[in-house]
């Protein structure tokens, strides 16, 4: 039973996101999916900074835990002395000393 | 990202202290907004500082009202905030816009004039041009026309092949090239005689065309005609021939000079005392600075620029110049009669060398005193020469 749900959830989320004419377009063509879906694109550069473009908003600012809506899911980021270092409705990039990158958290 | 940084402190930019329940939204609805926040910065639960500029600054109050945030300003950074705070000073609004018109003002004039590649002598004659023209040291750079100035010294002085004006910053330089005399064009078909250019003996003749009408040994005086360019032919129908007559004419010539012996010779010492005169030179003019004349009867003045030497050795237009007078005492020492002679002999000889032409050879030289009128003793000193006294005249026509 539990399984059954389990299995029809992730499922139902795949098609939908499969579904976004841009997404299967990009698949076609073979173009990265970020240049046409609103998919977000996680960029960790070294420990210290991670960059997410595509997001829809934040959810949690705390000092070692930031977690960012997007429109696959909650990205958490953890770690100690967070900052967000700029923050435009494209992108968003978090500064400081980062453990964990996490999704659907 | 330093550009960014430098662009926003350009612009102005605050630190804000968000206090509220939900900081997250009012971050959210701000950049929704796009409001650009930077360095956001958890302080407690509650609160978060921020940096957001000033436009942004403007734009976050309905996101305020939105989130029930409270935005309060910690700190103003930027240079409109910097200058914001001289907008009161008022000295240095003044000192500052005086600094602006005394650099524009003293990078607009010219400060220095170089004159390269011409005679030494000829200076004076292009500055002459530049004073007329009212080019000087001070002189406003904006209404100069450098070709106008150079076809202006080309044209005023002579000798030059050809000018080029230049301002470069603060100076004007005047290149000039020298040109060469044309020779003196003698015409082909013309007759030319050598006469003699001055009294003498001739000791050798070299006649390289025409006709020579004195010998070796003859005494010869001066504008006497030596050899004719004129020649006649052995049969007169057959009419004369216009040569230009050629050649050397060795002479021994004599110069001669005699001067009176004086028995006292005036001897000027400096008593040691001095006498300063300092004047403030800027660019042409010259301030004198207070100080008395010097109060001696008899000086000699000496003159020396004290110059300014900037960064780089540049030399500045502003200097003091010194006038230092020395204290001079004449005395007359008597002379005995070899050393009076001597003197005597030696300024005769002086007088001599100024006359003698430099293509000469000295062959024998004779000194002799002898007493003239009022018992004066005089001294003679004649210098007896070899020359080349060929000079080239046309022939007179007949």
């Amino acid at each position: 039973m539990k399984r059954g749900i389990h299995r029809i959830k992730p499922a139902k989320k795949d098609r939908e996101s499969l579904k976004s004419l841009g997404e299967r377009l990009a698949k076609i063509f073979e173009i990265p999916g970020d240049v046409i879906g609103s998919r977000p694109k996680v960029t960790a550069i070294g420990r210290g900074e991670v960059m997410i473009e595509n997001f829809k908003g934040i959810m949690d600012f705390q000092d070692g835990m930031i977690r960012i809506n997007t429109q696959n899911g909650v990205i958490k980021v953890m770690g100690s002395n967070l900052v967000i270092r700029e923050i435009t409705s494209e992108e968003i990039i978090i500064g400081g000393k980062i453990s964990n990158i996490d999704y659907d958290a | 990202m330093f550009l960014v940084h430098l662009w926003n402190y350009i612009r102005g930019y605050v630190i804000l202290l968000v206090t509220g329940n939900s900081v997250e939204r009012f971050i959210n609805i701000c950049s929704k907004r796009q409001i650009l926040l930077w360095d956001i910065v958890r302080v407690t639960d509650r609160s978060a500082t921020m940096k957001a500029s000033l436009r942004g600054f403007r734009l976050m109050r309905p996101a305020a009202k939105k989130s029930g945030c409270r935005v309060r300003i910690q700190k103003r950074k930027g240079l409109p905030f910097a200058f914001s705070r001289f907008k009161k000073r008022k000295g240095f609004k003044v000192g500052f816009f005086l600094f602006i018109t005394l650099l524009t003002l003293s990078t607009s004039i010219i400060w220095d004039i170089q004159i390269n590649g011409c005679k030494p002598e000829m200076i004076p004659q292009v500055m002459n041009v530049l004073n007329m023209e009212k080019i000087g040291r001070g002189s406003f750079k904006m209404g100069l026309n450098p070709k106008a100035i150079a076809s202006k010294i080309r044209l005023s002085v002579d000798g030059i092949a050809w000018v080029g004006v230049e301002i470069k910053g603060v100076m004007l330089y005047v290149n000039i090239e020298d040109s060469i005399d044309a020779p003196p064009l003698i015409k082909n078909n013309q007759a030319f005689d050598i006469v003699a250019e001055r009294d003498g003996l001739i000791v050798q003749m070299e006649v390289y065309a025409g006709k020579a009408l004195v010998r070796k040994g003859d005494t010869v005086k001066k504008d006497q005609v030596l050899v004719t360019g004129r020649l006649e032919s052995m049969y007169p129908e057959f009419g004369t021939r216009d040569v230009h007559a050629m050649g050397r004419i060795i002479a021994r010539t004599w110069y001669e000079s005699s001067l009176p012996v004086s028995m006292e010779y005036t001897q000027r010492l400096r008593t040691g005392k001095t006498h300063q005169v300092t004047y403030l030179r800027f660019l042409d003019g010259k301030i004198r600075l207070p100080g008395a004349a010097p109060a001696f009867d008899l000086y000699e003045v000496t003159t020396y620029d004290k110059t300014l030497t900037g960064p780089f050795g540049v030399s500045l237009p502003i200097g003091l110049t010194i006038e230092k007078s020395f204290e001079i005492m004449e005395r007359q020492v008597p002379l005995t009669f070899d050393e009076a002679l001597a003197i005597a002999e030696e300024k005769a000889r002086e007088e001599l060398a100024k006359r003698i032409p430099p293509d000469s050879r000295v062959v024998d030289e004779k000194v002799h005193h002898y007493t003239g009128e009022n018992n004066q003793t005089y001294v003679q000193v004649v210098v007896e020469c070899e020359e080349d006294i060929a000079g080239l005249r046309p022939a007179s026509i007949q």
